[in-house]
């Protein structure tokens, strides 16, 4: 359900939710099992969303509902369940512009220049856990427009998969409401989608640059194959994972890229305390994981 | 600074007119503060703070507000000297006080963004000394408010010129000392440092506003302005910085500055960077009340 809707509608989040200390201490268990962290101005979401898994179980409190996460046989079950409640909604086209910005005008560049002497001038990318498609086909509007410029030689390949055969579909038709694509420019909108009632199909040339797959992200063979990405984005998908198969994804990811690759997360989420090889980047407004290039010195994401 | 741009740069100052004044209440605070804190004449800096009514109902409004707060509200300001301790007093009348320095927007940048990244620089430097186990605090704060004061003497002496140096960094997005050096001869670390002198502030803090942009350079102050120059980056790469996009990336732990801070205090190694990002956008929203307080005279709230 879209964001804004969920702040409008009637809820009973209070003034004292926001300011009941277990509502933070149910802040700190997310971000260590999941690595998603919620800021305080977002307690409100976090609080209505954990309500909303409250009501179902007739809990009355947050540290009454921290017990249901912590200690109750059925916890495991129930991070589960608060996740997907959290991560609802997440997606919509051009999410990030943080993100659009360091990629247009310092990674792209960045990787173009290091390609830049190479016969094959092409660009991968990896779309892991691409849900209903929107990051995918923003990237390569994104790509499309960045390589315009430079010349026919250029081009670009995105691969996006997921485990849900039912988003695969969804992906493939390309079909959108008015929600997904609200962050779009009216330029991108006319040029780029189809207008059906409500609805914006995504036009052939955006997805000629996408191809969709199912792919179990802990299919160990099939990861081994998973090689020679520039860039990988992998959203609110680890957060599902225990430890070892974090690390374990993680790792595949880490050997899928280049050299001089990057790796991004979903925006509140970190590899604290999961994996060490890649280096944290910051960029204005936004972060991501930085693979070094060997013999290269420290700071040669910057 | 290289004694021909020192030279260049008072004889230009001198051509001009002067360098601004220190306020008076920061002298009196000043001299009153000097001595050991546990000799320090709490009536005395009461009475000083007092004097000015506006200025007196300005600190408690900030001593009230989120980024000072303790548990419980301060009425009067004996009051919040007990409560918060001396040298928290002295950066809140720095806080106040300073940015009548520069409050008319003719001088090219928006006072309201530069003063929310100086107490954005103050607030992080200090959370950052925190989060490195850092023992001895008092000029951190300090430091951080104080380090960009040169922007202030340049907008100020030299008007025309700087404003052309912030059109130029802003159109390429380039770092403004850089723009500073090729377009005035010398940068705003270099007339900080000459009102820095001209204000007989410590040495430790003359020092980091010298050399923020170089903070290992050899000095008193070389923790000081490793620490300023790590949350100057930081400020400006989340939303707090000149105004104006950077096209820049940052590996923080890379750093010569993050490093040498990290070889001394081994809690650096154990520091969430991204969860301490996020943590620095919770305190932004504060720093933005605060200025909006102080040019605004609006309530700051938590």
């Amino acid at each position: 359900m879209p964001v804004d809707i969920l702040r409008t509608a009637p809820t009973d989040v209070t003034d004292a939710d926001l300011k009941d200390p277990a509502l933070v201490k149910l802040r700190d268990l997310i971000y260590r099992i999941s690595g998603i962290y919620h800021q305080e101005v977002k307690f409100y979401l976090l609080a209505t969303r954990a309500r909303r898994r409250m009501t179902v179980l007739k809990s009355l409190n947050f540290t009454d509902y921290l017990d249901h996460l912590t200690t109750r046989p059925n916890r495991d079950a129930e991070m589960r369940s608060l996740l997907n409640e959290i991560t609802i909604g997440e997606t919509y086209f051009f999410r990030s512009l943080a993100q659009v910005d360091a990629l247009t005008k310092i990674i792209l560049p960045k990787l173009m220049g290091m390609k830049a002497k190479q016969s094959f001038k092409k660009l991968r990318v990896w779309s892991a856990g691409c849900s209903t498609g929107e990051e995918p086909y923003s990237l390569s509007i994104l790509l499309m427009e960045q390589l315009a410029a430079k010349g026919k030689e250029w081009s670009f390949e995105i691969l996006a998969t997921d485990l849900n055969d039912n988003s695969i579909t969804k992906c493939k038709e390309g079909v959108y409401g008015e929600y997904a694509v609200r962050n779009l420019t009216p330029d991108r909108r006319l040029k780029y989608f189809t207008q059906e009632g409500a609805n914006f199909r995504v036009n052939e040339e955006v997805r000629a640059g996408v191809k969709f797959e199912r792919l179990n992200l802990q299919d160990q063979t099939k990861m081994l194959f998973m090689k020679g990405f520039d860039l990988i984005f992998c959203c609110n998908v680890l957060i599902y994972f225990d430890g070892t198969a974090k690390k374990r994804t993680v790792d595949h990811f880490f050997n899928g890229l280049i050299p001089g690759g990057y790796f991004f997360l979903g925006e509140c989420e970190t590899l604290f305390g999961i994996y060490e090889q890649f280096r944290l980047v910051h960029f204005p407004g936004t972060t991501g994981y930085y693979k070094q290039i060997p013999g290269e010195e420290a700071g040669g994401a910057a | 600074m290289n004694p021909a741009t020192h030279k260049m740069l008072l004889r230009r100052v001198s051509e001009i007119g002067s360098l601004p004044a220190m306020p008076s209440i920061l002298q009196s605070l000043g001299e009153s503060l000097s001595a050991n804190p546990s000799d320090a004449n709490v009536d005395r800096i009461v009475e000083l703070i007092s004097y000015d009514k506006s200025l007196a109902a300005q600190c408690l409004r900030v001593a009230n507000s989120a980024m000072f707060r303790r548990r419980n509200d301060v009425e009067t300001v004996k009051g919040a000297v007990v409560a918060l301790g001396l040298w928290k007093i002295r950066d809140i009348v720095y806080s106040c006080t300073l940015p009548t320095l520069l409050s008319s927007p003719k001088e090219g940048m928006a006072p309201t963004t530069f003063w929310r990244h100086a107490l954005g620089t103050a607030m992080v430097t200090q959370h950052l000394a925190q989060k490195l186990a850092i023992t001895s605090l008092e000029k951190f704060y300090l430091a951080g408010l104080l380090h960009d004061i040169g922007i202030v003497v340049n907008a100020m002496l030299f008007k025309n010129e700087f404003h052309m140096v912030l059109s130029k960094a802003a159109g390429t997005e380039t770092p403004l000392c850089e723009v500073e050096q090729e377009m005035l001869g010398f940068t705003h670390c270099d007339s900080g440092r000459v009102l820095a002198d001209t204000w007989k502030l410590p040495e430790e803090i003359a020092h980091t506003i010298e050399f923020h942009h170089v903070p290992t350079e050899e000095g008193a102050g070389i923790e000081l302005a490793c620490t300023v120059h790590l949350a100057d980056l930081l400020c400006r790469l989340r939303g707090l910085g000149y105004g104006y996009y950077e096209a820049r990336a940052f590996d923080l732990a890379s750093e010569p500055a993050w490093q040498l801070l990290a070889a001394s205090h081994p809690a650096a190694l154990e520091l969430d960077l991204a969860r301490f990002t996020f943590e620095l956008d919770e305190h932004a929203v504060h720093v933005e009340a605060m200025v909006d307080s102080i040019f605004g005279g609006a309530k700051v709230h938590a």
